[in-house]
């Protein structure tokens, strides 16, 4: 098998190398048939190395440790999603991965181009393919997977650490290296419009998506590894400025500049010449990432072996793209000519501008970093090396000034923001954010860094809250629904945009759990058992450690109950696990008690078998999990302005006025059902004098049942029709109000407001706030998780049945200037 | 045409001073000195006082630990325990908890300056080498196919 393995490999090559010269060759000579060849070769590169990659895979699963790579790391007893996993583990592996990937990748965007970008394909497929080749060559001559023991085989392996046997650690790598494969598409066009001198702003089109998505992989791969060092490292942190860490952020700063400066390119034809720039830069950013990080060129605590051949085949590569694009850029100078200038610095252009300097220099100086210690020896021959607070200092500020400019960028007009637009867009946020600081000093939370933050994120929320108000208000004149649905309409109208307003948001609730993280509080301890001591609000006491062994490892676990406010919160067992074959690593299982508004995250430093006594080190770190879900929130917001733009559009021309508000009601309605019905699971049944109003005699009386909760105290407000706190004579009671008030005749809003009347006119007596006025604003969020889901499935089932009809939606005129920004852009951003 | 370049001269004048002005600053204390143990054993009294970040290797059955606290005290030498010479032997001293990576043997980076019982390691300031998925060349990359 493994012979196979080789062998696929080199011929991969070889097609490969063909690919490459035929397309040139054919595109230069004007032959469609070459230019074909070639591209069958290029998807043939993709099957030889899909089958290289099973026949991989096949060596993991049956354990033929004669091949060094997989006796290395993996072995039989590893659980089988592990084994698979086990693929892109080393070195050798990983490699090969990022090759399969890009011929995947590389695949894909040659097909969907084909046609539309006709006189770009050779050279993409020339440029993807030489890039291929380069990996390719350092797998046959230097790393090969495949490469078997020359002696006999051994007949157990020795397994993938355990510190890597984690979930996160399994998938982190394919994202990451989906994110920066994927950087090498848009590279790819750029070169091709520069060998062929088409210019325009096509290529552009044609890497939009591309850089998206490879941006989105990259942003999760970063997620994963922070998740991963949080939870299973046990440093209580989850960013230490390690190399490896800047490594993947380097190309992500690049590529988020670059998603930004396109728009400026789109609209008004200016900063050509840069975006091209920053898409070599973002490439070569993931090659240099991979280099940094493989070769030993960087001291790392990670133990990334130090390789000089393979340093050197990479300086090579790098030194060859950067030489071969800077002067094809050069050489293509005339043609980048921009066709606007700058108007005002008072402009939406300004903005994304400062934005791009500042992520360049973002880029640049975790750079400068990174390679401090190896520069310093070079200069000084004294080796200097600067931490996490050189770092933390400098990109504070810097990542301020990004948030900031987050809120900015989307207020201010294109060219020219007047006075009275400035005023117009920027008052409601700067009042939010001026109170939000203001807040902060009456709390004394100290306004530098933390407080400011707040602030800024309340600026920042307040911008994109007032976007989309005000977008969906015009969409509700122009269309005649209700806000949500116009809201949502909005999005579809423009995908890009509010989707990227999403992420925004994302970010906010980012940088909102890293300002959290000036308030962390540490403290290490010895605990004997039934000792004390306390952590912030937490007092913590040892109950018991405990020694168990579950055959594939040895778990010491130590019990500690969480008090705070002198009640019993929980109790953590933070352990330590020592696997079979790996006991000089035992790995930390951490205790983390997650809330919104702070982690208790226990870590088990040590042990005293004899005596039960335990090490513990406390963190307590606030707003944590806020980072974990402003990424789930960009990730959403991604996916928004990934979605294909006419599908979208499509079905929400076709969707019924208010029906987001409808399925929205629908949702909650079903989601109310199964939580009530998993409660009243297991209770007694209600004795018979409060059951009769149980049953329902309308299908109006039911649904009040279910929106009406009850008062009763003792059963966490179930709805009334819900509750069977036996016998629950408070909800009898309402059920009895609800059936009177309907025997009168009373429609369903009625109803419910003669309900809350007679209980003190409290909307505590709803399961769910009513859908008016800032009330709507706790519909939004249900609203924005579930009808994309449901969109979706719409989508689809309406245009299985109906056939494509244009939309005839025209917006009525109504003359305000912000009707007249937002529709501009509309169409031109569509 | 002048003046525009002079105000552009001006500007970046002005931002290239302040960057490098607050880079060197920052620099100057933010930055460690990276050394074996052997560099800075012969002439120790020179580096006392200064930020260190020492590499070395625990000298295999030296660590203890005080039952009662987080105090640790072991050696470490300059050559992995496999060579014949040890190389120069450092005493260290930690309050803290120890990472799962730190053993007999471990290759360790430590953060810290000398002081007068040794070399004083600060707050988390011990970085013991993880097992990596990526690693060491030698191992895996000795033939070709």
């Amino acid at each position: 098998m493994a012979s196979l393995g080789t062998f696929l490999l080199l011929a991969s090559f070889v097609v490969c190398s063909y690919s490459a010269v035929v397309a040139v060759v054919g595109a230069r000579r004007g032959s469609r048939r070459l230019i074909e060849s070639g591209i069958g070769a290029f998807y043939l590169v993709c099957a030889l190395m899909a089958c290289a990659s099973a026949v991989m895979i096949n060596a993991f699963l049956t354990g033929d440790y004669s091949i060094k790579y997989v006796e290395h790391y993996s072995d039989s007893v590893q659980p089988l999603f592990y084994k698979i996993t086990s693929y892109w583990g080393g070195l050798d592996g990983s490699i090969m991965f990022w090759v399969f990937l890009l011929s995947v990748f590389g695949s894909i965007a040659v097909w969907v181009n084909r046609e539309r970008h006709r006189e770009l394909i050779p050279y993409v497929v020339a440029t993807i393919s030489t890039v291929q080749m380069f990996f390719l060559y350092l797998m046959v001559v230097h790393r090969n997977p495949f490469t078997t023991f020359l002696t006999t085989a051994p007949a157990e392996g020795q397994g993938l650490s355990p510190l890597l046997q984690n979930f996160y650690m399994a998938i982190h790598p394919p994202s990451l290296y989906t994110g920066f494969v994927g950087m090498t598409i848009p590279f790819a066009f750029g070169i091709a419009a520069l060998i062929t001198g088409h210019l325009d702003d096509s290529w552009l089109r044609a890497v939009r998506r591309w850089t998206m998505f490879a941006w989105l992989f990259l942003s999760i791969g970063l997620f994963l590894g922070m998740i991963w060092a949080y939870e299973e490292l046990g440093w209580g942190g989850y960013w230490m400025w390690d190399p490896v860490e800047n490594a993947g952020l380097l190309p992500w700063f690049t590529a988020t500049a670059f998603l930004h400066s396109v728009m400026v390119q789109e609209r008004r034809s200016m900063l050509r010449v840069w975006n091209v720039m920053l898409v070599i830069i973002t490439f070569f950013l993931t090659i240099f990432a991979t280099f940094m990080t493989r070769s030993g060129v960087v001291q790392s605590v990670h133990a990334f072996g130090e390789d000089r051949t393979l340093a050197w085949l990479f300086t090579g590569f790098m030194v060859a793209i950067l030489t071969f694009s800077i002067s094809l850029v050069i050489y293509r100078l005339p043609l980048l000519k921009a066709r606007n200038e700058l108007d005002s610095w008072m402009s939406r252009e300004a903005a994304f501008l400062v934005n791009n300097w500042i992520l360049l220099f973002s880029a640049m100086f975790v750079l400068f970093g990174t390679m401090f210690p190896t520069l310093s020896e070079a200069v000084t021959g004294q080796r200097l090396t600067v931490a996490a607070p050189f770092f933390n200092k400098w990109m504070l500020p810097v990542g301020l000034i990004l948030l900031v400019l987050t809120g900015v960028g989307p207020l201010l007009a294109w060219r020219k923001s007047t006075v009275k637009n400035l005023v117009d867009q920027f008052m409601w946020p700067t009042i939010s954010g001026v109170v939000t600081a203001a807040a902060m000093i009456a709390l004394r939370i100290p306004l530098w860094s933390s407080g400011f933050c707040f602030a800024l994120c309340a600026f920042v929320t307040g911008t994109l809250v007032q976007e989309f108000w005000r977008g969906g208000a015009i969409r509700r004149k122009n269309t005649g629904t209700d806000m949500l649905t116009a809201m949502i309409g909005l999005v579809g109208r423009n995908k890009r945009r509010y989707g990227g307003y999403v992420v925004h948001l994302g970010i906010v609730l980012i940088c909102l759990g890293f300002a959290g993280n000036g308030f962390k509080r540490t403290k290490a301890f010895v605990l004997d058992v039934g000792q004390e001591n306390t952590v912030g609000r937490y007092t913590l006491k040892n109950l018991a450690l405990k020694i168990s062994d579950d055959g594939q490892k040895q778990m010491v676990t130590a019990h500690i109950a969480v008090f705070a406010n002198g009640k019993q919160l929980d109790t953590a067992y933070p352990a330590k696990w020592s696997y079979r074959r790996h006991e000089q690593e035992p790995t930390t299982e951490v205790a983390i008690r997650r809330t919104l508004a702070e982690d208790l995250y226990i870590v088990l430093g040590g042990y005293e078998a004899a005596t039960q006594s335990a090490t513990l080190e406390v963190h307590v770190n606030p707003l944590v999990d806020w980072i974990w879900l402003g990424f789930g929130i960009l990730a959403l917001g991604t996916g928004i302005a990934l979605l294909p733009e006419r599908a979208y559009s499509f079905a929400v021309a076709k969707m019924p006025a208010e029906v987001a508000t409808s399925a929205g009601l629908l949702l909650a309605c079903v989601l109310l059902g199964t939580t009530t019905l998993s409660a009243q699971a297991g209770m007694p049944s209600a004795s018979a004098s409060t059951q009769t109003s149980y049953f329902a005699r309308t299908p109006l009386e039911a649904q009040i049942q279910k929106e009406v909760v009850c008062t009763c105290g003792a059963c966490g407000h179930a709805a009334i029709g819900e509750c069977r706190k036996d016998p629950c004579q408070v909800s009898h009671e309402l059920r009895a109000e609800v059936a009177g008030l309907i025997d009168q005749g009373k429609t369903h809003d009625e109803v419910i407001r003669a309900v809350i009347a007679s209980h003190g006119g409290s909307q505590d007596m709803l399961g769910a706030p009513l859908d008016e006025g800032f009330s709507r604003l706790a519909w939004l969020f249900p609203y924005l998780l579930g009808s994309g889901g449901a969109v979706m499935i719409g989508f689809a089932a309406v245009k299985w049945s109906r056939s494509a009809a244009a939309s005839t939606e025209t917006p009525a005129a109504t003359d305000s200037e912000l009707e007249e920004r937002i529709d501009d852009e509309l169409r031109d951003l569509d | 045409m002048t003046h525009r370049y002079i105000k552009i001269g001006a500007t970046v004048l002005v931002l290239g001073l302040a960057f490098s002005g607050m880079l060197w600053s920052t620099l100057r204390e933010g930055t460690e000195y990276f050394k074996n143990i052997d560099e800075v054993i012969a002439n120790q009294q020179e580096w006392q006082g200064k930020k260190l970040q020492l590499h070395g290797y625990v000298v295999p059955g030296t660590w203890v630990k005080n039952t009662k606290s987080l105090e640790y005290k072991f050696k470490v030498q300059n050559n992995p325990a496999r060579h014949e010479a040890t190389g120069g032997i450092v005493e260290a001293s930690y309050t803290g908890i120890l990472p799962d990576t730190f053993k007999d043997e471990a290759e360790v980076v430590l953060k810290g300056q000398f002081g007068p019982n040794g070399f004083q390691v600060e707050k988390d300031g011990v970085m013991a080498k993880c097992p990596s998925k990526y690693e060491a060349a030698s191992k895996s990359a000795t033939s070709g196919s």
